[in-house]
């Protein structure tokens, strides 16, 4: 039963003008990066990380996830209208999206994706609701070798979900863990690769890595490639209404989208891409006209958009329930709130229940914001889109410089940041995930604390592990993905091999 | 006889297979202890050997599959030069010439490397961060900043 009383009191604690700045704030600004190509919610959130330090743990999360989802929603404009997706959520919807703009259709489409992220936000936020604080109160009962199996179990499907090649993503999840490990070990205050300098015994620190990463090899990226300026369709505010056939047709897709983005946020990886994906390949296969998919079909366009918006509410499952994250953004998120002393996970609820609950009230309102900031000001967002890079990557830049300084005062934490930015334009053009990286450093201590605690628990028989059954669960389900993977490798080289002899090579 | 180039991607790979191993070996420094009792050492050294394996197999793959990273454009390589450099460029003068001042032109000398033409835009668009960066940071975070030897 959840308790509505809490979830008033939050609504009441939303209600501070703070809390509804940083709800607005998030959410215009995660339209805007949506709506412009290239830079990414990941980055912004990690840019905008330090200037929520001020504010208190539950108004940093508001305006996280405003952020968030609000790339969501801003991603799909520049699908419609431009043909070029806003980020990587959206990229689906450019293949129905836009033969719709072509046909006339563009505000109907618009709005019938308003509606439909709107409808999977809320019914995202109500799961969240409900499941969080059950699961939570389950989580209390883990121990480390629960925590462990869980982390292995990200880390593998992480490692297979991000990436064409299984191996870039487990080399980023190391070395992240890896560099997690520099400084003193909090278990027995050991110094690790610091070697003998004070500033790496603290460790380094998550944000400059991050806005390195995300922020300035964005930054880098965009600049380096060839800047072609976009054709925008434009909308009137007329022109939004969906006839009657549109909105019969997108109903079923917009909850069916809504549940399968729930649950996808469940998974690690890039949830909210995956579950764009999915719910297109689904809606195509129950349609009944399938030939109309990649034409204009109005099910290709909610479904996956409805998807990616409750794939948001989904991820926030693990992060505060476990305080795993399973995806970037979240990643960035549990460092915004270690940073506010605020440790996500089974005991959130018991010890900081105003911040669950103060977020979900105010993702209520944002998810209303969003709706009544996106459809009125359609035709302003599109034009957002064409503003050229040489006029935002310059202020992007220095942002990211003062910010990144301005939290520590420490340059080293800017150098550290410009070298991360630049390993990461190369990693991005290697194809080598971010992602697993990020996270792998944001899970790097809570890893080694679960299986050095696990190791003295079982004094160093693993064995025991499997008397622990959600442990040996989550361990099984790892090694037979592996195992899975591995064979289907062994089997799709075999089957080439056997091809290529029937052709007589 | 066909000239191979250096590829830059397994260039990477072998500085991390490097990498791997000397975290390995430091980490051996650190001490196991037992599985019983874990010492410092012992889950750094697993890492840096994952990062050697990995590594390794990448190197074998790629050598296998015989292809090679897309090279950067004169463009591309400009780009990256003159942006990274001009923010390591801000770092070292900003506690002289202090955040506003370094700021406006950093953004000045950015906006030029991205082509932004003429003069009267890349001014305008410095003119108006320098002041929003002092806005946000100066006036509105407090955020103790260095002002630079001028304005000390």
């Amino acid at each position: 039963m959840p308790d509505w009383d809490l979830l008033l009191t939050g609504f009441a604690n939303s209600a501070t003008a703070a809390n509804l700045i940083a709800c607005f704030a998030g959410a215009l600004i995660g339209t805007l990066v949506g709506v412009l190509p290239g830079l990414g919610p990941t980055a912004t959130m990690a840019l905008l990380l330090p200037f929520t330090i001020p504010y208190g743990p539950t108004t940093g999360l508001i305006m996280m996830t405003g952020i968030w989802y609000g790339a969501m929603y801003g991603g799909s404009t520049t699908s419609v209208l431009v043909n070029i997706p806003g980020e990587a959520a959206s990229v689906v919807t450019c293949l129905d999206g836009y033969q719709m703009a072509k046909q006339g259709r563009a505000g109907a489409a618009l709005a019938l994706v308003a509606a439909g992220s709107f409808v999977a936000g809320t019914l995202g936020i109500l799961g969240l609701q409900l499941l969080a604080p059950v699961l939570g109160a389950a989580a209390l009962s883990f121990g480390p070798p629960e925590f462990l199996g869980f982390m292995i179990l990200a880390f593998v499907l992480l490692a297979n979900l991000s990436a064409d090649a299984p191996l870039k993503g487990a080399l980023m999840i190391a070395f992240g863990l890896f560099l997690s490990t520099i400084g003193i070990n909090p278990m027995d205050s050991y110094p690790r690769f610091t070697f003998g300098t004070e500033k790496l015994m603290l460790g380094i620190d998550f944000l400059p890595i991050a806005m390195g990463l995300f922020g300035i090899s964005e930054v880098l990226t965009i600049a380096a490639a060839r800047y072609v300026r976009p054709l925008v369709s434009r909308v009137r505010l007329r022109e939004l209404y969906p006839n009657r056939d549109e909105l019969r047709r997108s109903v079923k897709p917009m909850l069916r989208g809504s549940v399968l983005g729930f649950f996808m946020g469940l998974l690690p990886g890039p949830c909210t891409v995956i579950s764009t994906f999915v719910s297109y390949a689904i809606e195509k296969r129950l349609s009944k006209t399938p030939q109309r998919f990649g034409h204009g079909a109005v099910e290709g366009v909610v479904g996956p958009e409805s998807a990616n918006n409750s794939a948001v509410m989904g991820s926030m499952i693990p992060l505060l329930t476990l305080g795993i994250p399973f995806a970037a953004p979240s990643a960035i998120m549990l460092a915004g709130l270690r940073m506010h002393n605020v440790e996500p996970g089974p005991t959130l609820f018991g010890t900081h229940p105003e911040v669950f609950w103060t977020f979900i009230a105010a993702m209520y309102l944002g998810n209303l914001m969003l709706l009544v900031l996106n459809l009125p000001l359609v035709g302003l967002f599109a034009r957002v889109a064409s503003i050229r890079p040489q006029l935002l990557l310059p202020v992007i830049s220095v942002i990211c410089l003062v910010g990144v300084y301005s939290v520590r005062n420490a340059f080293f934490d800017v150098w550290v940041m410009i070298a991360a930015g630049v390993i990461g334009f190369f990693l991005r053009r290697w194809g080598y995930p971010i992602a697993p990286f990020i996270i792998g450093v944001v899970l790097g201590p809570t890893t080694e604390t679960s299986l050095r605690q696990t190791l003295l628990m079982f004094k160093g028989d693993l064995s025991l592990i499997a008397g622990r059954p959600l442990a040996a669960t989550m361990l099984s389900i790892a090694a037979t993905f592996i195992a899975w993977r591995l064979a289907a490798r062994l089997w799709g080289k075999r089957s080439v091999l056997a091809l290529d002899e029937g052709k007589g090579l | 006889m066909r000239q191979r180039r250096l590829d830059v991607e397994t260039a990477f790979n072998a500085v991390l297979l490097g990498l791997g191993g000397v975290i390995a070996y430091v980490a051996w420094g650190y001490g196991f202890g037992s599985l019983a009792l874990p010492g410092p050492g012992l889950y750094p050294f697993f890492l840096g050997a994952t990062i050697a394996a990995c590594a390794a197999a990448l190197i074998a793959a790629r050598a296998r599959a015989g292809e090679a990273a897309p090279r950067l454009d004169k463009h591309g390589a400009r780009i990256l030069l003159v942006t990274a450099a001009t923010l390591c460029l801000w770092i070292l003068a900003m506690p002289v010439l202090g955040y506003v001042a370094v700021t406006f032109i950093a953004t000045y000398a950015l906006s030029k490397a991205l082509a932004l033409e003429g003069w009267r835009k890349p001014l305008a668009l410095s003119g108006a961060t320098a002041l929003f960066v002092y806005l946000l940071f100066g006036f509105w975070l407090f955020i103790d900043l260095p002002r630079g030897i001028l304005f000390e």
